[in-house]
């Protein structure tokens, strides 16, 4: 029977059921028991598309625009979509602004995900936007988005900028939010406050069909959800003042800090070289960045916060409260000086001045030796039971000052400064330390680093005669009634507000009578000031302390001026310019400007720009 | 048995259209109608102002269907000995077509197979399918015929060759391959199955050598084949220390000598092969020849195969490739075939509604009123009306073979059966790919997919088998 025809009708019958139950079942098991195509089906023609909210922009304390967002869009192609008989690209590069070469590599990157959307280019203006829609270049869309923009174009470091979001940054913890192409504030304002700026995106639900066309809302728009738009932030900043500011310090390398005692609100905050925070926005971000990482003096790093500086003579201040506060130093006593103060072999020099002097006159005219005795006293004092702790204690009382430590600003990045501690000594010196050993701290030399926040905040102390409040930077955020309750505290020093009395005195002196600080007088003003010149590896460091009026002080500000020379070379001048600009709303003294801008100031030192 | 396949016609009538096989008849109009509904679904716009106008789609094709139903009206009309007469002239006829197209032809999709007439495109393939078959059933039916000759296999082969050929020229392999539907007719017509088993194996050999490296290959045919041998012969211990040798050798050759691993074992196999095939002589145990026979071929084979293989065209590498799941690429090749299954199966059991498939209906289905037709049934009718329409298919192609079975003259029964075959290749290879488990190949779903010159051949193909099955009854047969 195998072979004849009639059973071979019956295997071919067998073979075409068979063929005919395999298709069968295949699609049994595609239509019934797989359960993915669906959601397949539902991902091929639902979209979800990302809306980006406004960021949220941020305002000087008179209300005057720091950062604006501006709308902008991003240019997306599907390169499926392209005419199959070309288009003008001329006319699309001109709409586009980008170079021909670059326009051809992206649309080869877009070619091997021809039906994904893939980035043309970024930063396209509204007007253009209109016209790429006029042009009708099928394939092309755009996607709305804001880009940072900066009316005074000043404060780059202090606000930060907006970036795209690094793979790296994606993969981290905390940043679940964020995904591929999504803006992230970077540095200053813009990431401290992040979470506030950037709102919350949106999403929409829409069907598309094939060709990347919109056939109607998905569900009727109830899955949507609407972004919301970042919250706006109000600046302690004043904006005038900080303008102000950066043109003075232009040319110089340091920062200036200005603050309002009563509040800790920070008035000014300028890290020298600073750079035009337009360059971080829009197409050619990268290229300006790179330029900025290479530049020598690095403008991208923030002075003002993360510097660590010998705080020089403006110390001494601390170190007379210090004196007044353990008993060992009453305001009468004086201390002679004859050029400087001698410890075993060494010499601890100082300047000219009549001699002996009490403590106003020594704070007047910052006398190092007078300072030093005081160190000494305190250091040798039977009151404590060794060195270590009477330095210890002079520890704490440096430290309540806020040094050495955080402020806990609202500020990115914020340093600690270096306070040295006995353990400190005891490692370097083998334990075996005196009070010569360690008496350069007497005048904020040696191993003090400081913040030129952390100065700025010793002038507000003062002012405030033995109390701060955290400087911070934004004093008010859309639609809440308060910032955060840290900001609230009066941070007490352990120094009693009696004691503050005569050091005040001295600093009135120095900028009224006769002193250091005596370009920074303004009439009417009560300017109190304390010079600082501190010594490092090139040419002294210059530095001024000051707050005023004396009485109800509205301002106190730290400047400070890397190889500045004397203090009262160039940080008086800038101070007492800033002071006078806030104080008085105007500049009486036109030709002090000028001497400002004109004073150079060689940073050989830093090496040469490299371009 | 017998009652199984001794047809008998309950009804019978003098008359031409009350002998005709209405079943099929009736399978053929509900598959035509269910084709109509589909492309009206992939192509209806209900913000069309003139839903009537010719430029539809579907409109277009409901012409078709009318002009298709016309010419079976003509072809139930003629005489059945016409076809016989018309065998040779068709043939020549579509011959000279094919070679036309090649020469003078429109290339669409690469391959030059197309006329173009007035804006209609005409496949000659399409009508090339009813002349071969003609020609196999006017051949094979000469009364001298015997198909275990080799003289009279070879014109049948040259039957089904000549045009295959021309096909492969015209770039239009898909086609080309629907001719070997008819090894299906000549396997009921008795060719030995000895010939059928080289077939299978290649095609196995070609996807086991796009998938595995060759030293895979063969280390599992040599196992599988030592295997067979030791069940048949039961010396299982002998087989197992043949297989560690060919290995330990293999391995011994690989470590002593600078050739590769794969080289050794080809060369130890072939050594063993060898030494095999004349034990197997010299002890007359011929059923180890089948797999020695079939090894050596499997070692000329996959080398080959890369050679071959680096002949093809990219588009068609890429489909076998993405077929075989070596190339994994959702939005090139393997995209139209991700599509089309995302498609059939999101229909679920129902389907998702008469025009309301999102993956039709927003175009992400590419072809689909065309190859991948089948798609709107599985998308829109789910799987009930798949099955159904899968069952349409497989109750036509029974039915064909049944009535070529009840025709008792081979000339009949040929062209039934070559029918048959035709249809289950098409709806084997064209079904198969809109799920996954055949490769992509440019070939309509039979009197479905959109196309008039498809429809009317087909139509053709299949009136003619129901017109000399009509004759069955006639009283005039002679031949």
């Amino acid at each position: 029977m195998y072979g004849t025809p009639n059973t071979r009708y019956r295997i071919l019958r067998f073979l075409v059921l068979g063929i005919g139950l395999v298709i069968v079942g295949r699609l049994f098991f595609m239509q019934i028991v797989a359960s993915d195509y669906d959601q397949r089906a539902t991902r091929n023609m639902l979209r979800t598309e990302v809306e980006y909210p406004m960021r949220g922009e941020v305002l000087d304390r008179n209300g005057e625009y720091l950062v604006k967002s501006r709308v902008c869009y991003d240019v997306l192609v599907v390169h499926r979509e392209l005419p199959k008989e070309g288009f003008d690209t001329t006319r699309l590069i001109t709409i586009l602004d980008m170079p021909r070469e670059k326009f051809e590599q992206r649309l080869k990157e877009a070619a091997r995900h021809p039906r994904a959307s893939t980035l043309v280019i970024g930063y396209l203006s509204q007007d253009s936007k209109l016209l790429l829609d006029e042009g009708g270049f099928s394939g092309f869309h755009t996607r709305f988005r804001t880009a940072r923009e900066y009316p005074r174009k000043i404060g780059g470091n202090l606000l930060g900028y907006v970036s795209e979001i690094s793979s790296d940054q994606l993969n981290r913890k905390g940043y679940e939010y964020y995904s591929v192409g999504d803006y992230i504030g970077t540095q200053g304002i813009e990431s401290a406050y992040e979470t506030l700026l950037r709102g919350e995106k949106g999403v929409n639900y829409r069907i598309y069909d094939s060709h990347n066309a919109v056939q109607g809302a998905y569900n009727d728009g109830a899955d949507d959800i609407l972004p919301v738009k970042g919250l706006q932030l109000t600046s302690t900043i004043d904006a005038r003042l900080q303008e102000f500011a950066e043109t003075l310090m232009e040319g110089k390398i340091g920062a200036v800090v200005a603050i309002e005692p009563a509040t800790g609100e920070v008035l000014v905050m300028v890290s020298s070289p600073t750079y035009n925070p337009d360059l971080m926005v829009g197409r050619e971000r990268r290229a300006n960045y790179n330029k900025m990482l290479n530049d020598p003096q690095h403008p991208e790093f923030n002075r003002a916060v993360k510097s660590k500086y010998p705080p020089g003579s403006t110390f001494k201040l601390v170190q007379g409260l210090i004196g007044l506060q353990e008993g060992i130093l009453r305001a009468s006593d004086r201390h002679p000086c004859h050029n400087g103060f001698a410890y075993g072999s060494r010499v601890m020099g100082c300047h000219p001045h009549s001699s002996p002097l009490d403590l106003r006159e020594a704070v007047a005219q910052s006398c190092n030796a007078y300072f030093c005795y005081v160190f000494k006293d305190m250091l040798t004092n039977s009151k404590y039971s060794s060195i270590k702790e009477s330095f210890r204690v002079w520890n704490e009382y440096v430290y309540s000052f806020g040094f050495g430590r955080k402020l806990g600003t609202d500020l990115y990045g914020e340093g600690a400064g270096y306070v040295p501690t006995p353990e400190f000594y005891d490692r370097g010196y083998n334990g075996r330390w005196n009070w010569g050993t360690v008496m350069s701290c007497a005048i904020g030399q040696g191993e003090m680093g400081c913040t030129p926040l952390q100065m700025a905040n010793l002038a507000a102390i003062v002012a405030n005669r033995g109390y701060y409040y955290i400087p911070h930077l934004i004093k008010h955020i859309e639609g809440r009634d308060s910032i955060d309750a840290r900001f609230y505290e009066r941070h007490y020093t352990l120094v009693d507000s009696v004691n503050f009395v005569p050091i005040i005195e001295g600093m009135w002196r120095s900028v009224n009578v006769s002193g250091t600080s005596r370009k920074a007088y303004l009439e009417g003003y009560d300017v109190c000031g304390k010079t600082g010149t501190a010594e490092n590896s090139g040419p002294d460091n210059s530095t001024f302390l000051s707050f005023a009026p004396k009485d109800n002080p509205k301002i106190a500000i730290s400047v400070y001026v890397e190889h500045g020379g004397f203090g009262s070379a160039v940080a008086v001048p800038i101070a007492s310019l800033i002071e006078e600009l806030y104080l008085t709303d105007t500049i009486k003294r036109p030709q002090l400007v000028e001497e400002v801008l004109n004073t150079k100031i060689n940073y050989a030192a830093y090496g040469e720009k490299k371009e | 048995m017998i009652s199984d396949y001794n047809i008998s016609r309950g009804r019978r009538s003098t008359s031409l259209f009350g002998s005709l096989d209405m079943v099929a008849v009736t399978i053929y109009v509900v598959i035509v109608l269910i084709g109509v509904l589909c492309i009206t679904s992939a192509s209806f716009d209900a913000e069309s102002d003139s839903l009537f106008s010719l430029s539809h789609n579907y409109m277009k094709q409901l012409v078709w269907v009318g002009i298709s139903w016309v010419t079976a009206t003509v072809v139930l009309l003629l005489d059945r000995r016409l076809f016989h007469m018309f065998a040779y002239p068709t043939y020549i006829l579509g011959i000279v077509a094919l070679l036309a197209a090649l020469f003078f032809g429109r290339e669409v999709n690469g391959a030059k197979a197309w006329f173009e007439l007035g804006g209609m495109r005409i496949q000659p393939v399409e009508f090339v399918k009813i002349a071969t078959a003609l020609m196999m059933a006017r051949v094979m039916s000469d009364y001298a015929f015997n198909i275990k000759r080799l003289s009279d296999l070879v014109k049948v082969a040259l039957v089904v060759l000549v045009p295959l050929g021309i096909i492969v020229l015209q770039n239009d392999t898909g086609s080309g391959l629907v001719l070997g539907a008819f090894l299906f007719v000549l396997y009921r017509e008795g060719l030995s199955k000895y010939i059928y088993f080289p077939i299978i194996f290649t095609i196995f050999l070609f996807i086991a050598a796009m998938m595995f490296s060759p030293v895979v290959i063969f280390t599992t045919l040599l196992v599988l084949f030592t295997l067979y041998s030791a069940l048949k012969t039961g010396a299982i211990a002998g087989h197992v220390r043949f297989l560690g040798m060919v290995f330990l050798a293999a391995l011994l050759l690989a470590v002593v000598t600078p050739l590769s691993g794969y080289a050794a074992l080809m060369i130890v196999c072939g050594v063993g092969a060898a030494l095999l095939a004349v034990v197997a002589i010299k002890t007359r145990t011929m059923m180890l020849l089948w797999p020695i026979l079939m090894f050596v071929y499997a070692m000329i084979f996959v080398p080959t195969t890369d050679v071959l293989f680096s002949h093809l065209e990219p588009h068609q590498k890429n489909r076998i490739l993405t077929f075989v799941g070596l190339v994994d690429d959702p939005q090139g090749a393997g995209y139209n075939v991700n599509q089309s299954q995302i498609a059939i199966g999101s229909g679920g059991v129902w389907g998702k509604g008469f025009m309301d498939g999102t993956q039709i209906q927003y175009d992400f289905v590419p072809e689909k009123h065309t190859d991948f037709i089948f798609c709107i049934v599985g998308e829109e009718w789910g799987f009930v009306g798949a099955l159904i329409v899968v069952s349409l298919y497989v109750a036509l192609i029974l039915r064909l073979m049944r009535m070529g079975e009840r025709i008792k003259e081979p000339f009949g029964r040929v062209y039934c059966y070559s029918v048959a075959a035709i249809l289950l290749l098409h709806v084997l290879v064209n079904i198969g790919m809109t799920i996954g488990i055949m490769p992509v190949m440019g070939i309509p779903l039979p009197l479905m997919s959109y196309g008039g010159s498809s429809l009317l051949a087909f139509t053709l193909l299949i009136m003619i088998a129901i017109r000399l099955d009509a004759s069955t009854s006639d009283n005039d047969i002679s031949v």
